[in-house]
């Protein structure tokens, strides 16, 4: 990557890439042979788990104590995005039937792909690596692998739970069609149910890494040129660039946990 | 650039590991409650508003079976007024009828016994005139009279009294 001549470029291009990318080992951890070192990414993990564990106790506080409460003030605000999931998301998905089982899944993906992406956003959790701008958990593919995972058992254990062992892997090809059909749709219902999580898995983790990259790209020609007036424009442009970064921020929460809850639904709902 | 697409187990087990954490702590402490909150309320509304579409419909029927009671004892009441005014326009008929023959048959009876008292009367006088003109026609016997005199004199008397 490293061409001689130009020194400038390419510690810049290692720059934009270092901080999109994770850290290396901060505190090196190994369990059963398993390595679990904490890098940079999973005290992001942390943090926006933590945050988002203490802002949902807060806010649903009364929904533990009343059997019909009324939310005020930021509960409210809270309640509603949680009935945009239910009503949005899961009821059109899994079914109103279902709400109860898969909704606390389907919303831990939301909030918490969301609440990453949000902090992301924030211009100083790059510090934790000793450096500077800010740092996204769900940019890093490893991250978001890890959770089309979990989207990827959930279909399968759905299927499962509805219509039994045998009966959910029938289901996945449509019944009735001629034999040779069969040996085409097979393999493709196969490969489409590996698919799915992979998609999943590239386009959280690219459309977080992109908005990152291009801000940091739009930033390099100061440092490149040595110009600070240059500053102003790409300044001026980040500042759009950022607005954007909001909603693919929630646009890509809403595209995963979507998603996912249509996977889980058409297996528990095979004809539809 | 191989770092942006290192695979990292660590990473994927914390990310395993924070997520399962995360859903089971909101999942029973927050999810679950509020989509219980939510379609509880959703219930309790539903509910609300069937219940008073039902007390709608239920006042609805009063009212109309209320309409119907007071039209039948509208009509009913006219039936009766209508009933009554027949009889008593029979009554008064019945009643000047009777009347009416009643009075005619007391006229005709008083028409009779007028006639009668009459007819009595006249056959009195006529005896009466008889005695009265033997009377007189002794009288004038006594101032010999003639046969002649004596008829016509009987004749006029009885003209006179047969004029008056």
């Amino acid at each position: 990557m490293a061409e001689p001549g130009h020194g400038t470029t390419t510690s810049i291009g290692d720059k934009i890439i270092e901080h999109v990318a994770n850290s290396n080992e901060m505190i090196p951890f190994e369990l059963f042979g398993v390595d679990l070192s904490i890098t940079k990414h999973v005290i992001m993990l942390w943090i926006a788990a933590g945050l988002l564990v203490t802002t949902a106790l807060w806010a649903t506080r009364r929904y533990r104590k009343e059997e019909r409460p009324v939310p005020t003030g930021f509960s409210n605000a809270f309640e509603y995005v949680v009935d945009f999931v239910r009503t949005g998301i899961l009821i059109p998905t899994v079914g109103k039937g279902h709400v109860l089982k898969w909704g606390p899944l389907v919303m831990s993906f939301f909030f918490l792909i969301l609440t990453m992406n949000f902090l992301g956003l924030i211009p100083i959790f790059n510090g934790i690596n000793h450096g500077h701008g800010g740092t996204t958990a769900t940019g890093n593919f490893n991250v978001t692998a890890a959770l089309a995972v979990i989207t990827f058992i959930a279909i399968i254990v759905a299927g499962i739970l509805e219509h039994g062992f045998f009966k959910h892997w029938k289901n996945l090809v449509p019944g009735g069609l001629p034999k040779a059909v069969y040996i085409i749709l097979i393999p493709i219902e196969v490969l489409s149910m590996f698919v799915r999580p992979f998609a999943l898995t590239m386009r959280l983790a690219a459309n977080m890494t992109a908005g990152h990259i291009a801000m940091l790209a739009i930033f390099a020609p100061i440092f490149i040129m040595h110009n600070a007036f240059i500053g102003v424009g790409s300044v001026a442009l980040n500042v759009g660039i950022t607005f954007l970064e909001i909603i693919v921020s929630i646009v890509q929460a809403y595209v995963f946990t979507l998603l996912s809850s249509v996977f889980i639904g058409q297996s528990i709902h095979p004809d539809h | 650039m191989e770092n942006l697409l290192r695979f990292d187990t660590g990473l994927i087990y914390w990310t395993w590991i924070t997520f399962i954490a995360v859903l089971v702590i909101l999942g029973t402490k927050a999810w679950k409650p509020m989509i219980k909150a939510l379609e509880n309320r959703e219930n309790f509304i539903r509910e609300s508003l069937e219940e008073a579409e039902a007390a709608r419909k239920e006042a609805d029927k009063v009212a109309g079976e209320y309409e119907v009671m007071v039209a039948k004892a509208r009509s009913e009441a006219q039936e009766i007024v209508a009933a009554g005014k027949e009889t008593a326009e029979r009554m008064k008929t019945e009643i000047l009828n009777e009347a009416q023959d009643k009075s005619a048959g007391i006229l005709k009876q008083a028409e009779a016994q007028i006639s009668a008292e009459r007819e009595k009367a006249i056959a009195e006088i006529r005896t009466q005139i008889v005695d009265i003109s033997m009377a007189a026609a002794e009288k004038i016997i006594a101032k010999s009279l003639t046969r002649e005199d004596n008829e016509r004199l009987i004749e006029d008397a009885l003209k006179d009294y047969g004029q008056n």
